[in-house]
């Protein structure tokens, strides 16, 4: 190949590279987690969600729930299927957690080791609901690598927690280039052993927003099962009553 | 002349010759005596530990066969509430009929979240069918204060120092999560109706006892459990008895497994691999305490060589002065040995009344170790260690003894 032709050719590619990847592909570290946290967080909303638990032996364990959301500190969960877990509902305030169960019929706070243990038997603990979903508040990152993920683009972020109460003091996380929304999660024990992972799909547009429909959970620990979070409805930015994030309402209901 | 020369009255002159230093002699006879003594208690300490550990890992965990639901073992450190066996009272008639069985017991074993006072902990939930329990987890005997749960109430006994962390006394409510059988949460509010105190610290940290049909209730296993713990006749059948009830089973339940102690987890393995090194412990033992034995007997076979001489001066022959140092030998170790073995019975069935607390130790260990331990003496142990001390005392004579002769008359005199 003549040496004009080839300096031609791989003129063309990367003019055809520098278009092709988005705009916001030289954004650094800490600006990919301020956009993923725009696309992930929320104001209010309200979330109709189906939890799948899918056992070694090969059986499905399906759970249906709802859940409000007002901003990043306070959420309320309430299991409506199967009908022997229905009623069965949860508050979180900042980083404490309550569960109420109708057959039990009191509020208990969880805490210490319970943190640990999979809410309603899933991979999700309930530490992992109880934190802030924001990751730029508790986590510094760096970009490790581009990386190619499911066909898309994605930035390979390491973050290190800022402060020492939280589940996970190491996550890598792969950030979509595009729709800056994350499609995969590894969590990372202080020993840099891997606890969990999380593969994220289903990402579509909701509003201004891209969101993704589909969580698969994976705990390195608990090699039984595995669990699906597929988002069923969403609504960002509803009218949520106060009085939903109290005590008072976890034991009522109404 | 020559045939009555022959017969020495060996046994009145190794007394006499024991007799003309008594020094010498009390002190040959109190290293039989402690060493006789030593040995004689040591065996039954050794037994005591190794029945302490089988008797409560029996009672607490295993029972001599465990029936479970299939892959329940594998999973175990999870207390997988979802591996359960239904049709309970079936299968509690089948097993209580079977020739062998002394007892068949259903329990179901919860990791449990523990809301007390103010705090909650993680907590092991027990729930037994109180009325049969007596024998085996001893409930009413670890109750400490108050009084046991009443089956059909939704009560609970709970460790002491477990209540005393979530800051709880009788009378107070707690409120108890964990699966279910259908791995949903499950939980129950129960009324503490007394303090216990089993004396085996890891149960007292965690554990609650509640009357079966309270767990069953809480979990969602009605009719069902997570165990079956069985106690037969003669705990040494067990794995004859495991197979049994596995075929008196099978045509009816299939997905259970049936095991033995010895195949339930490494802890009656490994006694049982304990029993030929504690051999070989005794043994050293034992050899060391005849070290002590021949040492002091030498010392007082050697600084009577001149006496020998004397004897051979004299016209003894050279067999009947061994004969002598052998009877000397023989007679000491007897009665240095008979008092050994009476001191060491007499201060191990005094400590099988007493016991000896070793709470600090079984604090350290996760296993089922009551905190206080009972020596278990046997007559064999006393019998063994008396006949080791007498033939140690006696064979510890030979080389003295040997060396006493093999020297000349005028050689002995000399020295």
């Amino acid at each position: 190949m003549p040496t004009e032709l080839r300096h031609a050719t791989v003129a063309a590619l990367a003019l055809w590279v520098s278009t092709a990847t988005p705009s916001h592909a030289q954004l650094t570290a800490r600006e990919v987690l301020d956009r993923v946290d725009a696309n992930m967080t929320v104001t209010t909303a309200r979330l109709t969600a189906r939890m799948s638990i899918t056992y070694r032996e090969g059986d499905v364990r399906d759970l249906t729930f709802e859940s409000w959301s007002l901003g990043t500190d306070q959420a309320f969960m309430e299991f409506t299927a199967p009908a022997r877990d229905a009623g069965s509902r949860f508050l979180r305030r900042g980083n404490a957690m309550w569960i109420f169960l109708p057959r039990v019929g009191k509020s208990v706070r969880i805490q210490g080791h319970m943190l640990r243990q999979g809410l309603m038997g899933s991979d999700f603990s309930y530490g992992d609901a109880s934190e802030n979903p924001s990751m730029a508040e508790d986590y510094d990152a760096t970009i490790e690598r581009r990386d190619t993920l499911e066909g898309r683009q994605a930035y390979v972020l390491y973050l290190t927690a800022r402060r020492a109460d939280l589940s996970y003091p190491g996550r890598r996380v792969w950030v979509d280039m595009e729709r800056l929304v994350p499609l995969k999660e590894e969590w990372f024990a202080r020993s840099g052993k891997l606890l969990k992972t999380a593969e994220f799909g289903d990402v579509r547009r909701v509003g201004d927003r891209w969101y993704p429909f589909r969580i698969e959970l994976d705990n390195a620990l608990q090699a039984d099962t595995r669990t699906t979070l597929q988002v069923l409805d969403i609504r960002f930015n509803v009218a949520i009553a106060d009085e939903i994030f109290s005590l008072r309402h976890l034991e009522s209901g109404s | 002349m020559s045939d009555r020369k022959r017969r020495i009255p060996l046994v009145r002159l190794a007394l006499r010759n024991a007799r003309r230093n008594t020094r010498r002699t009390l002190l040959t006879l109190s290293a039989i005596m402690v060493a006789v003594a030593a040995l004689t208690y040591g065996l039954a300490h050794l037994t005591g530990i190794i029945g302490n550990l089988l008797d409560s890992y029996a009672r607490l965990e295993s029972g001599h066969v465990r029936i479970r639901h299939e892959g329940y073992t594998e999973r175990e450190r999870f207390l997988p509430v979802h591996l359960n066996m239904r049709r309970l009272s079936e299968m509690l008639e089948i097993v209580r009929g079977h020739p062998g069985v002394t007892e068949a017991l259903p329990r179901i074993r919860l990791a449990a979240l523990v809301d007390g006072a103010s705090v909650n902990r993680p907590g092991l939930l027990l729930g037994v069918d109180l009325s049969r329990e007596e024998r085996y987890l001893g409930p009413q005997a670890m109750t400490a204060s108050g009084r046991l749960p009443r089956a059909g109430s939704p009560e609970v006994l709970v460790g002491a120092e477990f209540a005393e962390k979530l800051g709880v006394g009788i009378g107070d409510t707690l409120t108890l999560l964990s699966q279910t059988a259908y791995r949903s949460l499950g939980g129950a509010r129960l009324v503490v109706t007394g303090l216990a105190s089993s004396g085996i610290p890891y149960l007292d940290n965690t554990f609650l006892i509640a009357p079966l049909d309270q767990a069953q209730s809480m979990v969602d296993l009605q009719d069902a459990t997570t165990e079956i713990v069985v106690f037969a006749d003669d705990h040494t059948h067990a794995q004859g008895l495991a197979e049994e009830l596995r075929k008196a089973l099978s045509p009816e339940f299939k997905e259970i497994e049936v095991l033995s102690w010895h195949d339930q987890g490494q802890l009656v393995r490994m006694l049982d691999m304990m029993q030929p090194i504690l051999a070989v412990f005794f043994l050293i033992l034992l050899t060391m305490a005849c070290l002590v034995i021949v040492n002091t007997m030498l010392m007082t076979v050697m600084e009577r060589m001149r006496e020998y001489g004397m004897y051979a001066a004299l016209g003894m022959r050279r067999r009947d002065i061994v004969k002598l140092i052998l009877a000397e030998g023989s007679l000491i170790g007897l009665l240095g040995a008979v008092v050994g073995g009476v001191i060491g019975t007499l201060f191990a069935v005094w400590l099988e009344q007493t016991g000896i607390s070793v709470a600090g130790a079984a604090r350290a260990v996760d296993m089922p170790f009551q905190g206080r331990l009972y020596p278990d003496w046997r007559p064999t142990f006393a019998l063994v260690t008396i006949a080791s001390g007498v033939l140690a005392a006696a064979l510890a004579t030979l080389y003295p003894a040997w060396r006493a002769v093999r020297r000349s008359p005028a050689e002995s005199l000399r020295a």
